[in-house]
């Protein structure tokens, strides 16, 4: 049986969710949604609260309707698992009847949180809805800095040491200063640079968001960032590579506000695309990208940071597997429009799933020799 | 005449009725956008309707003629007519449809429309059943915003059932999540305090704060619901009240930790009738609580802090006068200097703030542990509220001072001060304001004070809108030589200011009424 053409299926953008980048997904979906809007006018919009709720929401609502909470208008939904009537489904009007919204893909524009960490993924695995973006795998490896470190240095490929950072560690292994970073977590919010070791284990007690778990590794000033992204349909595709730049141009480190406080997110921050590079370091960079792709089962569109002394030396930073504006600023030469984009993914969705669960090999064998169950206890 | 009557046969009278019917529906989307601006509170819709039959002289005479329509479809039916006209194209001024703020047709207010038409149809229907179809629908129109209000109070019960739900769930939420709740009250300063707890504690809690205008039952419930994580740590609930208890049924299932108290004025006393009143209903909010922080400059709130004190909650008395206090926190010259128990923790640091607030909101984040130095740091990156004071320069050059969210005397007093500062050397210093609401008997008074305040210190006052007009005009010529000009709306000021004002002027835009205030 062919599986559902793109042009046919119906999607759904999914944004939000419980994660401190709420307010950044809102405006990667809104985005989405109007590129998509067009060309789909039965699209559908979920808006995933901060307290876990799904909603839908009228596609072309601005993100001013959602500065209070949830929009006006907006109709609760339950996410159902198990089986094939599995999907979104309303809660029934008057007359008790829940019905499930008509959706065969899910737009993925949730960063951080459940959104990026593979739980939704997994939910939507077991409600049988087709998503773009990481599988659950994917995503909990991008999300997991100290795994994903770990796994690119055992491949070979050059990263800046980074340890878990314990309350009661003598030495790292290197000298400070260090950053210290939530273990799992969003690029940029929780991130710190201290002098020394005791001000780090000090931060692990007093900062919220290295509660789960924190990273630390050496703090080198004379590295900046330097970022690709990535697109695995139909083909592996690299954008172009961008310096992004700071708004005030002191320091280094990017925080929360030169990232997302722009009119459009991620979109509008100030960057250097593409970034001056010494041809034998953009060729360096690319070729460690495509590692990266292949080693954390990149999937739909991520953007890879990696840290550059803008010479010869350049380090594996991270995977981001549902970036801010889903990268589409990126992808400059040659220029891919938003909604081709989008389509891209929307059609790797369905033609290559994240995942298909499999029963084979349970055939009845071992229950047929089992014998009573007690006979298995003893 | 009676031939004159009789021409006007069934037919006629039905076409009379029908269209007042539609005036009446006309009216109707002005008084309901009213009731729902003002938040559903019974009697309003009939309170700004009064209000705005008489701000203007031509409003006054068209529901004369109204009136005088009603009585005269006693007898025939043609005068009706008039009623019909008058009511569905006034008052001048309000728009059925409204610029700042349009009708929401939220779920709310499509039940209180329908109960509203019910209203209305069937005493029109007994009318006509009872043979007097036009002087019923005139009657009717003549009091369509009493029917608003009527509908309000019908639907009340209604809505307080349906507010109950929601209220469950987030005080199971609550319960669940279990963070640490601040709750904040005061006639003033409370969004600007919470504003401050929260960037004081970001860094080491996670906090959740209400937004901006949800301080009453529905919206601390809305907050819970929607925005309280998990993960949260501290609760920050602003809480307003306009009646007696409110509170302590808030405090009920958003039950505080740290109580916060920060001022006592004249607001919303159309609602309590007295200060006294304002505080007792305050003062709720200390019943369940473990930790009080009081700003004492006021003599009743010191005294409040004490009765706090004997109760056996641990108080926390802060000050702006006082440096003994055990928060002082002082401005001077727009520097902040904060002490703590009696030591400086910082010294005049170069931020605008409110400094009441910024020593109350330092006594909540002490008492929740974050460590002096660490607060002393923060202080230099407080948030100012949008609209609270807020500095800006126009392309013109000329300085505007947008104050339009402050509504209540103390800040009005605070914004003319820096106002001053800010215009010393300009050849123009312009205050542009609608004057202050909600302050029951003493609205008239308080303006006028306003007006002559603003006239000391300003070149020229341009008085907003018809609601205080009066009082403003009055305070304002009979202080200094201040120019005093009228006009109707905001729009109209900022095109006033536009073409008035130069580079180095300074305009002040102390409050804003919205457009369903005459």
């Amino acid at each position: 049986m062919d599986p559902i053409s793109a042009r046919q299926a119906r999607v759904a953008v999914v944004f939000g969710g419980p994660s401190p980048e709420h307010d950044v997904s809102i405006l990667t979906g809104l985005q989405a949604a109007r590129a998509l809007l067009e060309a789909r006018p039965g699209l559908v919009a979920l808006y995933w609260g901060k307290t876990g709720r799904f909603h839908h929401v009228d596609a072309s609502l601005e993100a001013a309707a959602f500065i209070d909470g949830v929009p006006d208008g907006a109709q609760a939904v339950r996410l159902v698992t198990g089986g094939e009537d599995g999907g979104f489904a309303t809660s029934g009007g008057r007359l008790g009847r829940s019905r499930t919204l008509p959706v065969d893909v899910v737009v993925n524009c949730c960063h951080g949180g459940p959104g990026e960490n593979g739980a939704l993924q997994g939910a939507l695995d077991l409600a049988g809805v087709a998503y773009t973006g990481p599988s659950a795998a994917g995503a909990a490896l991008g999300m997991d800095k100290l795994a994903f470190a770990g796994m690119a240095g055992a491949a070979g490929l050059p990263v800046l040491p980074r340890v878990l950072l314990r309350a009661d560690d003598e030495d790292p292994g290197f000298p400070g200063p260090y950053i210290v970073k939530p273990r799992y977590g969003g690029s940029s919010i929780g991130v710190e640079v201290v002098a020394d070791l005791g001000t780090a284990q000090a931060r692990l007690g007093a900062n919220p968001h290295l509660r789960a778990g924190a990273v630390v590794e050496p703090y080198r000033p004379d590295l900046f960032d330097l970022n690709v992204a990535v697109r695995t349909w139909p083909g592996l595709e690299l954008s172009a590579i961008e310096r992004p730049l700071r708004s005030d141009g002191g320091g280094e480190i990017l925080g929360y506000a030169d990232k997302y406080v722009g009119s459009e997110g991620m979109a509008s921050a100030p960057r250097e695309l593409p970034a001056r590079l010494p041809a034998a370091l953009a060729a360096a960079i690319a070729g460690a990208a495509r590692a990266v792709t292949e080693l954390s089962a990149a999937r739909g569109v991520a953007r890879i940071d990696f840290l550059s002394d803008g010479a010869g030396a350049f380090f594996v930073n991270e995977v981001n597997t549902v970036p801010g504006s889903l990268a589409r600023y990126l992808w400059v030469d040659p220029p891919v429009p938003f909604a081709a984009l989008l389509e891209s993914l929307i059609e790797e969705a369905l033609v290559a799933p994240a995942v298909r669960a499999s029963a084979a090999g349970a055939d009845g064998t071992v229950l047929r020799k089992a014998g009573g169950i007690a006979g298995k206890l003893a | 005449m009676t031939l004159v009557a009789a021409s006007v046969g069934h037919p006629g009278r039905a076409a009379v009725v029908a269209l007042v019917a539609v005036s009446i529906a006309v009216a109707g989307l002005r008084w309901l956008r009213v009731a729902q601006r003002e938040h559903y509170a019974t009697g309003a819709a009939s309170r700004f309707a009064l209000r705005w039959w008489t701000s203007s002289p031509l409003n006054a005479l068209a529901m004369l003629g109204a009136r005088a329509g009603l009585v005269v479809s006693v007898r025939w039916a043609l005068g009706a007519l008039a009623t019909a006209a008058v009511v569905g194209l006034g008052p001048l001024g309000l728009a059925p449809r409204g610029r700042s703020a349009p009708l929401r047709w939220t779920r709310r207010l499509r039940t209180l429309a329908v109960v509203w038409g019910a209203l209305v149809a069937g005493a029109v229907a007994g009318g006509v059943v009872a043979g007097a179809g036009p002087l019923s629908a005139a009657a009717a129109a003549v009091v369509a915003p009493a029917l608003v209000d009527l509908a309000c109070l019908l639907t009340a019960p209604l809505e307080v059932r349906l507010a109950g739900a929601h209220v469950a769930r987030a005080a199971a939420r609550l319960r669940r999540v279990h963070p640490t709740v601040v709750a904040i009250t005061g006639s003033y300063g409370k969004t600007t305090t919470k504003g401050y707890v929260a960037h004081l504690v970001a860094a080491r809690h996670a906090v959740v704060a209400t937004p901006a205008s949800f301080n009453n039952r529905a919206g601390l419930a809305r907050t819970v619901n929607e925005h309280l994580g998990e993960d949260t740590e501290v609760f920050v609930a602003e809480m307003g009240t306009y009646a007696k208890g409110e509170i302590a049924d808030l405090c009920s299932w958003v039950t505080p930790d740290i109580a916060v108290l920060t001022a006592i004025g004249p607001v919303h006393l159309e609602r309590f009738g007295s200060e006294a009143r304002v505080l007792e209903a305050k003062e709720e909010i200390f019943e369940r609580a473990a930790c009080a922080v009081v700003v004492v400059d006021d003599e009743r709130l010191a005294r409040a802090a004490d009765r706090c004190a004997g109760r056996g909650l641990k108080v926390w008395r802060v000050s702006a006068r006082r440096r003994d206090a055990d928060v002082f926190a002082g401005a001077e010259d727009g520097a902040l200097s904060v002490w703590v128990g009696g030591r400086p923790v910082a010294e005049r640091l170069p931020v605008d703030v409110r400094p009441e607030n910024v020593a109350a909101a330092v006594a909540v984040a002490l008492e929740l542990g974050v460590p002096a130095e660490e607060i002393g740091r923060l202080l230099p990156t407080l948030p100012g509220a949008p609209h609270r004071l807020e500095r800006s320069v126009s392309a013109g050059g000329v300085v505007v001072l947008d104050d339009t969210y402050n509504a209540n005397p103390a800040g009005a007093r605070v914004a003319l001060a820096t106002f001053e500062r800010a215009g010393a050397a300009a050849r123009r210093r312009v205050v542009v304001t609608p004057g202050m609401v909600e302050l029951g008997p003493r609205q008239g008074d308080e303006n006028a004070r306003f007006g002559a305040q603003a006239a000391a210190v300003a070149t020229d006052v341009v008085v907003v809108g018809r609601t205080n007009r009066r009082a403003l005009v009055r305070g304002a010529r009979h202080g200094a030589g201040a120019r005093v000009v009228t006009v109707a709306t905001r729009q109209r000021a900022t095109a006033w200011v536009r073409e008035q004002l130069g580079h180095g002027d300074v305009v002040l835009y102390e409050n804003d009424l919205p457009d369903h205030y005459p």
